[in-house]
């Protein structure tokens, strides 16, 4: 697959490099890097370059460009390459490369002023991150084949670790960091070993690797464990509501519109491999439903309002999940798409408000809407658009994963979902009026509206967040993945009915500033939360298990093992202390020494 | 004949020679005419990659002396891919180790002329083609360290409590002097393993000389192939930190002066590998291919335990010398699948664990002369006085786990996926297992170290690495970089010589496995 370097190529290079380079000189020139202004400005610098970059191939894709790569050899294997290296264009990669590099730029843009009261050298490694991150993200989008991909798949991995942490004086960021990256190195060992068996049964990483049903329902098992970590599906999602320590903005960028989704797109992307695995596809319909509805119900009693926000992404995320299990790879991809912008809008006017209250807690918040009437606007689009009310995007991509599930495995993941999209609009319904309505309380008395920089890119965001629903027939045409309905039939009225039903629950119960925590099934609801059972069964397996184990064998290796040592050492000296007496530098001693060996040597001739 | 390969090997020999020049005082040229060596060395081991010629592959430059003709021997240097590779590892990291050392203080001039012999001795290894002369030059590259360890060591007494608390103060276990002890006898005792099996080789070969390549064209009956592999695997395996001959290196690594810890967990147990593979596996097919099985299984005790164990450490440099136990177990487990892929990858790990470990002892001394204290639960808070030692300690950990991007996944994911490809799926997963918990123990001590509010008071003065400190760090993160992203760099070097080596063993054994 190797063709010269032409037009798309480069551009595709260009989006992959620049951020690139703009990391490595960030990273190389601390003087640069430290001084914060000229920081943000390279890495926006690069961030439109990846744009541009991004535009063009999307354009080439929509026209008459074919598909194209470019690639050399990574690794060397008995005298042949191993690993492909470089650009892949299609219609897969260009429309994911278009969103990630449009939300990175807003997200960017938006820290720009977000970010401005860190000391300059905190600024500076802030944005220095961002490089990284885009091109981390960018070479898992434009990988050629899955050892690339992984490569992405890590890198971001990192970035996403160093950006939680980006705040390392404080210990919950440390913990939280920590934690994130484990848990998701944890399930990348799938990822490893499913590299391993497709190496091994066709000595290369390709997505289209031709495989027998077990083999591909293996590879796409192991795979998928590795998306599981990654995508923050139950029963690994704990990390997720955690990352929320880093700055809002990262949230809005890693942790809910590409970042997360990378899992999804992994299995968009091995859709040939995933395609044979019918048994993983049963395994990710109900993981994904599950998560769905069990990060919804979580969400629902969450008291900050990025906390709602995390929840809410795992139970989108998991509805991407179960539309990729139940086969609708069209579905799946459009959710992660129409989800990237609304849930980055969602999160980065959440970020506006933070800024302005000076807390996550919804408590101190309320009756924003009149200090901060564009961030309370953007805010109600994102939320529209989430619970999915018709003409949103969310309505569109939702109302294709939903029908794809119609009938699948007695109805369960449909009515799980249908109930997820329900709970969705309450939770949504609940922040919007509890934040945006009511009285002021505390310090939310003393917000004011934030700057251009702040509310431009939610107005882009927001017109993505409404707009995008409607290329639903384009999108599927240049990603190939599957043909594109609008259903006019059942599922999408019952959806709609669901969420309308949803914010009018939320009003019932939250309208008019009511603090309504204590009634019934929400104080259950939160009383599961606060249990956090998952995260306790992590919490002792780590410490009972691998720390004491880790101790044993510490033990073991100083006294048992280094003690033998130690033993043979010690024998040695007991053994020439002894020994020594037999010189004891008498003469008489030797003369004696010498007449019992002459009676010995004469004894021994007499007796042989 | 090319003299490149003598000058790589004694230039630092030299060097130490003119040293014994210079008086004491004057320690300014001390440091030059060191520094000098080095260069000249990294320069040198930095053509013979750029010049060895990856299409050819085999032997090249090759440099015949012949010092005793009658007995057959030969200084006899030539250079092979993983020869070359090893060879720009040493140059690197003895550069870097040289220039960490400026801050030694008493007795310097000593300090850098053993060093410098001792470097000279790892580059002849890695190059001689005479079994006689690499094993003296094995032990030169070994014997310093008793020295340098015994003279310019830290004693850090770990308080014992409990029954071993007598026992250990008997043994003065922890002190310099003790480390030193440890270190050498059990080396010396892998040595002794080692000269028997030479010498069992070259009497039944009837062999006129100790050539390499004639050696290897013997073949040996089976017994021999059965007993002289496992002396040759625990004899340089002890050097490599084989299970369960590894206990020397926790000790030995702690107590050495920061430039001796570089090299020695950089270099010196890349040398017990290097004889593992390259005399051990091509001269005895038959005997590796029996005994690669327990070879595999005790790499994989090396991976885990070596990785739980450096989680279980409090002493910062414990941690760095138990991830070598378990890094070096990665490469033993690449080399007993007897696979290309694996064997690309275990050389390769060489290279990327030497200067991954390389630079985490460089960073651990910098810290350790600032704070005065290695044990992580004192420290804390160190990334906001010292920024750029916090950014190259996170580079290191980063390939210590296997990140991509890193020289250190390029060599574990060769490593796994060969395991996987030949059927020892336990290994592969074993090693992915190891990895895990790499990344748990390397971020958790590297968070405790750097994280969290600023320093306490005792540590409110610490600076940063200026200067030319910054040197080695750059040079060694640099290395770790560029070969991680483009590891054909070595890589187009090892591959000719695993396709080699191997075929020796595969045409023996019969087609492989």
């Amino acid at each position: 697959m190797r063709s010269p370097l032409s037009e798309a190529p480069l551009a595709a290079l260009v989006a992959v490099l620049a951020p690139a380079l703009a990391a490595l000189l960030l990273a190389v020139l601390p003087m640069v890097r430290r001084r914060g202004a000229p920081a943000a400005w390279i890495c926006l610098a690069s961030s439109v370059a990846s744009l541009v970059s991004a535009g063009l191939l999307l354009a080439g894709q929509l026209g008459e460009a074919e598909p194209m790569a470019w690639t050399t050899s990574w690794l060397t294997l008995d005298g042949q390459g191993l690993g492909e290296l470089g650009v892949n264009v299609d219609g897969i990669s260009a429309s994911m490369l278009v969103v990630v590099t449009i939300v990175a730029l807003c997200v960017q843009v938006f820290s720009v002023s977000y970010m401005h009261d860190e000391p300059p050298d905190a600024y500076g490694r802030y944005f220095t991150y961002h490089a990284l991150f885009l091109f981390s993200m960018n070479l898992l989008v434009l990988a050629p084949d899955l050892l690339q991909l992984f490569a992405g798949w890590e890198l971001v991995g990192v970035t996403s670790y160093l950006l939680i942490g980006f705040y390392y004086r404080k210990p919950s960021a440390g913990r939280a960091a920590l934690k994130a990256f484990w848990i998701t190195k944890l399930a990348d060992m799938g990822f490893i070993l499913a590299l391993a068996v497709l190496f091994t049964s066709t000595s290369a990483f390709r997505f289209d690797a031709e495989l027998s049903t077990p083999l591909a329902n293996v590879v796409a098992g192991l795979l998928f464990f590795a998306v599981v970590g990654k995508s923050a599906q139950f029963p690994l999602h704990i990390w997720l509501p955690d990352a929320m320590e880093g700055p809002t903005p990262v949230s809005a960028l890693l942790h809910a519109a590409t970042m997360v989704a990378a899992g999804v797109f992994l299995v968009v992307r091995a859709d040939p491999i995933f395609a044979h695995a019918p048994d993983t596809r049963e395994v990710m319909l109900v993981v994904g439903s599950l998560t769905a509805l069990f990060a919804a119900g979580l969400a629902t009693v969450q008291t900050d309002i990025k906390k709602v926000l995390a929840y809410s992404t795992c139970s989108q995320l998991g509805y991407m999940v179960a539309a990729l299990g139940a086969g609708s790879t069209l579905g799946g991809y459009f959710h992660l798409t129409t989800h990237a912008f609304f849930k980055a809008l969602l999160f980065l006017s959440a970020g506006s408000v933070i800024h302005a209250v000076h807390s996550n807690e919804l408590a101190d918040m309320g009756g924003l809407r009149k200090r901060m009437p564009l961030t309370a606007t953007a805010f109600i689009v994102g939320s529209l658009a989430l619970a999915g009310i018709p003409g949103t995007a969310g309505f569109f991509s939702k109302d294709l994963v939903l029908a794809a599930l119609e009938g699948r495995m007695g109805w369960l993941p449909y009515v799980a979902l249908m109930t997820t999209a329900f709970l969705t609009a309450f939770y949504m319904g609940r922040v919007v009026l509890v934040a945006f309505f009511g009285e002021a309380r505390g310090k939310a008395d003393h917000a004011h509206e934030s700057g251009a920089l702040m509310l431009g890119p939610l107005a882009v965001l927001a017109v993505l967040s409404l707009g995008v629903g409607y290329f639903g027939a384009h999108f599927a045409e240049v990603t190939a993945t599957g043909e594109y309905h609008l259903h006019f039939g059942m599922t999408p009225a019952i959806a709609s009915g669901l969420a309308l039903g949803g914010f009018a629950l939320a009003y019932a119960v939250f309208g008019g500033g009511r603090d309504a925590s204590g009634v019934g099934v929400l104080a259950l609801l939160d009383g599961a939360a606060r249990s956090a059972l998952v995260d306790r069964t992590y919490e002792a397996l780590y410490r009972h298990g691998m720390l004491n184990a880790a101790a044993a064998i510490g033990w073991f290796d100083r006294y048992v093992m280094d003690g033998l040592v130690n033993l043979s050492g010690w024998l040695t000296l007991v053994a020439a202390r002894s020994l020594r007496r037999l010189q004891s530098g008498f003469a008489p001693d030797y003369v004696f020494a010498v007449v019992l060996g002459a009676l010995a040597l004469a004894a021994w001739g007499y007796l042989s | 004949m090319s003299l490149l390969l003598p000058v790589v090997v004694f230039a630092p020999a030299i060097a130490a020679f003119l040293l014994l020049a210079i008086p004491d005082s004057q320690k300014a040229a001390t440091r030059a005419v060191s520094l000098l060596g080095a260069t000249i060395s990294l320069l040198g081991s930095i053509k013979v990659a750029l010049d060895y010629d990856r299409s050819a592959g085999g032997l090249q430059m090759g440099y015949d002396l012949p010092l005793l003709p009658t007995l057959g021997i030969h200084l006899n240097l030539a250079v092979d891919g993983w020869g070359a590779s090893l060879l720009l590892l040493t140059g690197i990291i003895i550069f870097a180790a040289v220039l960490a050392s400026f801050t030694v203080a008493r007795r310097d001039k000593e300090f850098f002329i053993y060093l410098l012999v001792l470097v000279s001795g790892v580059f002849g290894v890695f190059v001689a083609q005479d079994l006689l002369i690499f094993f003296l030059l094995y032990e030169i590259a070994v014997l310093p360290m008793y020295l340098l360890i015994g003279i310019w060591g830290s004693s850090n007494k770990v308080a014992e409590d409990g029954p071993f608390r007598y026992v250990w103060s008997l043994l003065d276990v922890g002190g310099r002097e003790y480390a030193a002890m440890k270190l050498t006898l059990m080396l010396l005792m892998g040595s002794a393993a080692i000269l028997v099996g030479i010498f069992w080789l070259y009497l039944e070969a009837g062999a006129t000389s100790f050539d390499l390549a004639e050696l290897a064209r013997h073949e040996y009956a089976e017994p021999t192939q059965l007993i002289v592999f496992p002396l040759f695997w625990l004899g340089f395996g002890t050097l490599a930190g084989v299970f369960p001959f590894h206990t020397w290196s926790p000790d030995g690594h702690a107590s050495a002066p920061t430039a001796v810890s570089m090299l020695h967990a950089g270099v010196l147990m890349k040398l017990g590998a290097f004889g593992v593979m390259r005399v051990g596996m091509v001269l005895l097919p038959e005997g590796t291919h029996a005994w690669a099985p327990i070879v595999g299984a005790v790499a994989v005790i090396n991976v885990v335990y070596g990785a739980f164990s450096a989680m279980s450490q409090k002493d910062l440099k414990y941690i760095v010398a138990y991830s070598s136990v378990s890094h070096m177990g990665v490469v033993m487990l690449g080399a007993a699948t007897l696979d290309s892929t694996a064997w690309n990858g275990a050389v390769f790990q060489m290279f990327a664990h030497g200067v991954m470990t390389g630079l985490l002892f460089a960073l651990v001394g910098l810290i350790y002369e600032r704070s005065h204290t290695r044990i992580i639960a004192t420290m804390g808070g160190f990334g906001s006085v010292m920024p750029v030692v916090a950014l190259f300690f996170t580079l290191a950990c980063l390939s210590s786990l296997g990140l991509p991007g890193t020289a250190g996944f390029v060599a574990e994911m060769m490593v796994f996926l060969g395991a996987w490809r030949v059927g020892h799926p336990i290994w592969a997963i074993a090693g992915i297992v190891g990895a895990f918990v790499t990344a748990v123990y390397v971020l958790r001590a590297s968070r405790t170290i750097f994280w969290g509010p600023g320093p306490s008071e005792k540590f409110e003065h610490l600076h940063d690495a200026h200067g030319s400190e910054l040197v080695a760090p750059i040079v060694l993160g640099a290395a770790i970089v560029v070969f991680g992203v483009w590891p054909r760099l070595i890589l187009d070097l090892i591959d000719p010589s695993t396709s080699a080596n191997l075929a020796v063993i595969t045409r023996v054994i019969g087609g492989g496995q």
